[in-house]
């Protein structure tokens, strides 16, 4: 009798889950571009999530999936650049002009996604990245020697694992969170949203945290190597490493402002809030 | 042969009140040199109400007859009138800061005519403080009458998206606030600048996004 009770609970709830995929009325379409070296491929959605990742190394292969006939995709193509934009049609809202996009590209290939609301996934890419949204969080990881820039009002930016990039993130109150990400420049620009920084500051190159009212928390290891600047115009100033004094343009206040050299002083790093609080901890 | 603006110009300051026919007709046809004669003449009666004073001193001759020269007003001509501080008896002592001021005015008209600015413009040169505040107080008002039309877009295109950018437009306002005072106050700080800076390309942002027509 049991069994009977589970075989007809699995059955009634199998019967709905279709119901409910049929009335949704979702469609999937896949599209294939063949393609040489460095192509390009732009993707503009209002509603629903981007996720790109690296795959074959001479196709880009789209697979998207409508869920409703109130929006259409549009597709151009002009040599090795390509661009598929989410066409809302009258009565279309964000249920039913919602798209998922599911993407592989060769690895060197760039991308550049617009996104309102639907979450940005991108990694294992080498190409340039440009990510922009409204409240849409955006995730970028495992990319290596390449310029990312990502622009989001209030969607939440997280960075993983970039090695040797030129990193530019500006956010309105969206938080930054970045882990293992260095290169020759690394620039932060919030207004309100915190920014966390956990890596080592390696690749003698420029970092650039800085923030209205957010909170800025950096920890680096002991043996960090770098040339550090902190300021708080208005919020207090916390550091956890012993630091060699250098000459400063401006005076060192306690709680506010402290500056110097760790080790061979190999990259510079600028830790500048309004009101927020700053702590460069130590791992 | 009809005069032209420059032969009327050039022959200006030896006028006097009096034109000769072809003058006459010039000023007829010309609007620009019919308003500059009408300036002057302002000019001339406002000066006669300057008390009388002591006339200038050489110097100040010589540097105005070297402005003058060099706008080609003054040539090298024998009949040229070489202006010299004359012997005047104390009646007509208040010629000399009226023809000083006639000259000038002269000058700085006839320059801004080949420079093209309004000769309204030059004489509003000087900026006192309190114009200065007025100043900033209609940039502010700028920025908000800016703002509001950006959410006036933005409620046109995508009416449940217009909070969101009111929410980040204040916020981003806020930053360029709290970072132009910080410049104002510290104009040699780095740190200052780079808030500003930060401060600006957030608000960029802010409309870059708002007016992006591939979304909402």
């Amino acid at each position: 009798m049991h069994y009977t009770q589970r075989t007809a609970t699995l059955a009634v709830t199998t019967v709905l889950l279709l119901g409910v995929l049929a009335s949704g009325e979702t469609t999937r379409k896949e599209y294939r571009f063949k393609v040489g070296h460095r192509a390009s491929l732009s993707i503009i959605n209002q509603y629903g999530p981007i996720s790109v990742k690296s795959g074959s190394k001479k196709e880009v292969v789209v697979v998207a999936v409508l869920y409703s006939d109130k929006v259409e995709i549009d597709q151009t193509r002009s040599g090795n650049r390509l661009a598929l934009a989410s066409h809302l049609l009258d009565g279309a809202d964000a249920n039913l002009g919602r798209v998922d996009y599911e993407v592989q590209v060769p690895a060197d290939a760039s991308v550049i996604l617009h996104s309102s609301t639907g979450s940005v996934h991108v990694e294992k890419i080498r190409g340039d990245i440009e990510v922009e949204g409204n409240t849409a969080n955006v995730d970028v990881r495992d990319v290596s020697s390449t310029h990312v820039h990502i622009k989001t009002l209030n969607g939440a930016v997280t960075l993983a694992n970039l090695r040797e990039g030129h990193v530019e993130v500006t956010s309105v109150s969206g938080d930054v969170s970045m882990t293992a990400v260095n290169g020759p420049m690394v620039h932060v620009n919030s207004s309100s949203g915190k920014i966390n920084y956990d890596g080592d500051f390696g690749g003698s190159g420029e970092y650039s945290l800085t923030s209205h009212t957010g909170d800025i928390e950096a920890t680096a290891p002991s043996y960090a190597s770098i040339d550090v600047v902190v300021r708080s115009a208005h919020g207090k100033v916390i550091n956890d490493f012993i630091l060699q004094p250098e000459h400063m343009a401006f005076a060192a206040i306690t709680g506010s402002a402290f500056a110097g050299t760790i080790g061979n002083a190999a990259s510079s790093v600028k830790l500048l809030s309004f009101s927020g609080r700053i702590h460069l901890k130590k791992r | 042969m009809t005069m032209t603006c420059k032969e009327f110009e050039r022959d200006l300051p030896l006028l006097e009140g009096v034109h000769s026919l072809e003058q006459d007709a010039h000023l007829r046809s010309c609007p620009a040199c019919s308003d500059l004669v009408s300036d002057l003449n302002a000019i001339s009666q406002q000066a006669r109400l300057l008390e009388p004073s002591v006339g200038p001193s050489p110097r100040v001759w010589n540097s105005i007859e070297i402005t003058l020269r060099h706008e080609g007003l003054i040539g090298q001509t024998p009949h040229e009138q070489v202006l010299r501080p004359i012997a005047l008896g104390w009646r007509l002592r208040w010629l000399l800061p009226v023809a000083a001021v006639l000259l000038l005015a002269v000058g700085v008209l006839v320059r801004n005519r080949r420079a093209g600015e309004p000769f309204v413009a030059t004489q509003q040169s000087s900026v006192s403080n309190s114009a200065g505040s007025a100043a900033v107080t209609s940039e502010a008002a700028l920025m908000a009458s800016q703002d509001q039309q950006l959410l006036n877009t933005v409620a046109a295109r995508m009416p449940s998206m217009r909070d969101a950018y009111a929410a980040d437009l204040r916020t981003v306002n806020a930053y360029v606030h709290d970072a132009e005072q910080s410049a104002h106050g510290n104009p040699n700080d780095e740190v200052s600048q780079q808030y500003l800076m930060n401060a600006y390309e957030q608000r960029a942002m802010v409309y870059e996004m708002a007016l992006d027509r591939s979304l909402p």
